[in-house]
């Protein structure tokens, strides 16, 4: 008699046995690249103009919001613009994985009901998505702040742990938004109220350091504000982020995806019998 | 979690291929079908009730073995569906264990179909991939599940515009031609047009093999009764009687105080 292959338990506090959850889901990473490729082809992302389309989005945004400032009475200039667009793309990523996200376990009904896996693929999908999304413009922002002629340094490279910091938390947020969606289909409805809000209390129609010292305290209550703040120093002005927000951000950011994932995993076993 | 990536081992008749034991599942379920923050922000206070605990499974002990074609039979709501899909792995079970030698594929009341503006092919290629087969697993068995589900060149069509016979169809091909260990299947054989009804029929029973066990929910007693050799009957989540199919079937009839009918006989 040889041992089973798969053993169904109840689960220990609420959790699936973590390691085995682990494992099933790297041996199905095949599924969250050909998901994502899929859902991007769906959206025409694979050609010439869809990917034009995304780059445009943001960019007409960015122009729209630089309209708005410079005639509000803000200074207008070259850091400015740079500022503003480079946030507003990172801020992207932020808001399509949460966007991509809140649906994401209650549009894969008929998978969740008819399969055995770990449910955590799918909000995982969708932040792989938004990153794909978020790639090209790099390169925009690369072009644009050459036009500029902002200053390029080293310190330019601090972006790419901030990439990954804002990975991180765009993850946490969609596998959290993921699993509230379950339970209160109507989330979807209040994310652009969410978003917008989250965008004027972040850094990027003004930038950090012009902020009045009794509303810095935004800082400690906004996690993308320490994200956002690090990422215009770096990639806009060349510097060296302070590195209290980059571990702060950090902080916010683990933060945000243990709490989501805990919050996942501990409601997963009931998917299949609420949608 | 489940993996349908073919295993190498060869199971003997007889062979131990799902036990299930002291299996009891009991889970909460919300009333609104689709359940909202604004919904449950307007009746606060009211003390209205917004879920329900459904205790679908009570103390069944049911074990499978290799070569027998297992038919579960019961009234609506008696804990089959239930049954399947914590044998399935998909809903984790509340008290006892489960315990499965072999791949499982399951074609379940819903079928495939994950994401309908996906073409068929793209949404077999993802519902294989999430059950843990391989690219290449899915490329081999691609050509046959298309050929058997007839769809022709609608293979290639977004999955919105696919009838429920259509998406019946590929579901059926998808779960029958990945050659499983153990084959769940959960009241999908009466789909289809009468020709594919037939196709599906005899395709269950060409499945019907030495080194497989197949376990059938149907309320098709004409069919159980042609196809399995063993029958296990639910009610009201706990296990009445297993044994002989015409045994179980007959008291099962009985009890639903119906003599024999061709309405229940049927597929209907």
């Amino acid at each position: 008699m040889s041992a089973p292959q798969q053993v169904y338990e109840p689960f220990r506090a609420g959790l699936p046995p973590l390691r085995k959850y682990w494992k099933s889901l790297w041996s199905r990473r095949t599924f969250i690249s050909e998901y994502s490729r899929s859902e991007l082809r769906e959206q025409h992302f694979d050609s010439i103009f869809g990917q034009l389309w995304l780059i445009l989005n943001p960019l007409l945004l960015s122009g729209v919001y630089f309209l708005l400032i410079v005639i509000i009475g803000g200074s207008g200039g070259a850091i400015r613009y740079g500022h503003l667009t480079a946030s507003l793309f990172l801020f992207y990523l932020v808001s399509n994985s949460l966007s991509g996200g809140v649906k994401s376990v209650t549009a894969g009904q008929r998978l969740i009901l008819n399969t055995a896996f770990p449910r955590m693929m799918l909000p995982i999908s969708a932040t792989v998505i938004a990153f794909f999304k978020f790639i090209p413009t790099l390169f925009v922002f690369l072009i644009m702040r050459t036009v500029l002629g902002l200053p390029f340094g080293w310190e330019m490279l601090w972006s790419i742990p901030i990439i990954l910091i804002a990975l991180i938390f765009s993850l946490g947020v969609a596998i959290l938004i993921s699993t509230i969606n379950v339970y209160f289909r109507d989330i979807a409805s209040f994310l652009p109220y969410l978003i917008r809000t989250l965008l004027y209390l972040s850094p990027i129609l003004y930038e950090a350091s012009s902020l009045k010292p009794e509303l810095r305290v935004l800082e400690y209550f906004n996690p993308l504000f320490p994200i956002l703040d690090s990422w215009s120093i770096s990639v806009v002005h060349a510097q060296t982020p302070n590195l209290s927000s980059m571990l702060a951000a950090s902080g916010w950011a683990l933060g945000v995806l243990l709490i989501g994932t805990y919050f996942f995993l501990s409601r997963e076993r009931e998917f299949a019998v609420r949608l | 979690m489940s993996s349908l990536s073919a295993s190498n081992t060869h199971h003997k008749t007889g062979d131990l291929a799902v036990s299930v034991q002291n299996l009891g599942l009991t889970y909460t379920t919300a009333i609104d079908r689709r359940p909202t923050l604004k919904a449950r922000v307007k009746s606060l206070g009211r003390g209205t009730k917004q879920t329900r605990v459904v205790q679908a499974l009570d103390n069944v002990n049911l074990d499978v073995t290799y070569g027998q074609v297992l038919g579960v039979i019961g009234t609506n709501g008696a804990g089959k569906s239930s049954l399947m899909r914590t044998i399935a792995g998909i809903i984790p079970p509340t008290h006892g264990r489960i315990e499965v030698f072999g791949s499982v594929s399951t074609l379940l009341a819903l079928g495939v179909g994950f994401n309908p503006a996906m073409s068929g092919r793209a949404n077999v290629h993802l519902g294989g991939l999430a059950a843990g087969m391989t690219r290449k697993e899915i490329e081999n068995h691609f050509d046959e599940i298309a050929d058997f589900s007839e769809l022709g060149d609608a293979i290639d069509a977004p999955m919105r515009t696919y009838s429920s016979g259509m998406y019946a169809r590929l579901a059926f091909s998808v779960a029958a031609t990945v050659q499983p260990d153990i084959l769940i299947v959960d009241e999908a054989l009466s789909t289809g047009d009468a020709h594919f009804k037939e196709k599906s029929f005899n395709k269950i029973k060409e499945l019907r093999s030495e080194d497989r066990a197949l376990i059938l929910v149907s309320h098709a007693m004409a069919t159980l009764r042609e196809i399995c050799n063993d029958v296990a009957w639910l009610h009201k989540g706990k296990l009445v009687s297993r044994g002989n199919p015409d045994q179980v079937i007959d008291a099962y009839q009985d009890f639903l105080h119906l003599g024999k009918s061709s309405v229940i006989d049927e597929d209907l």
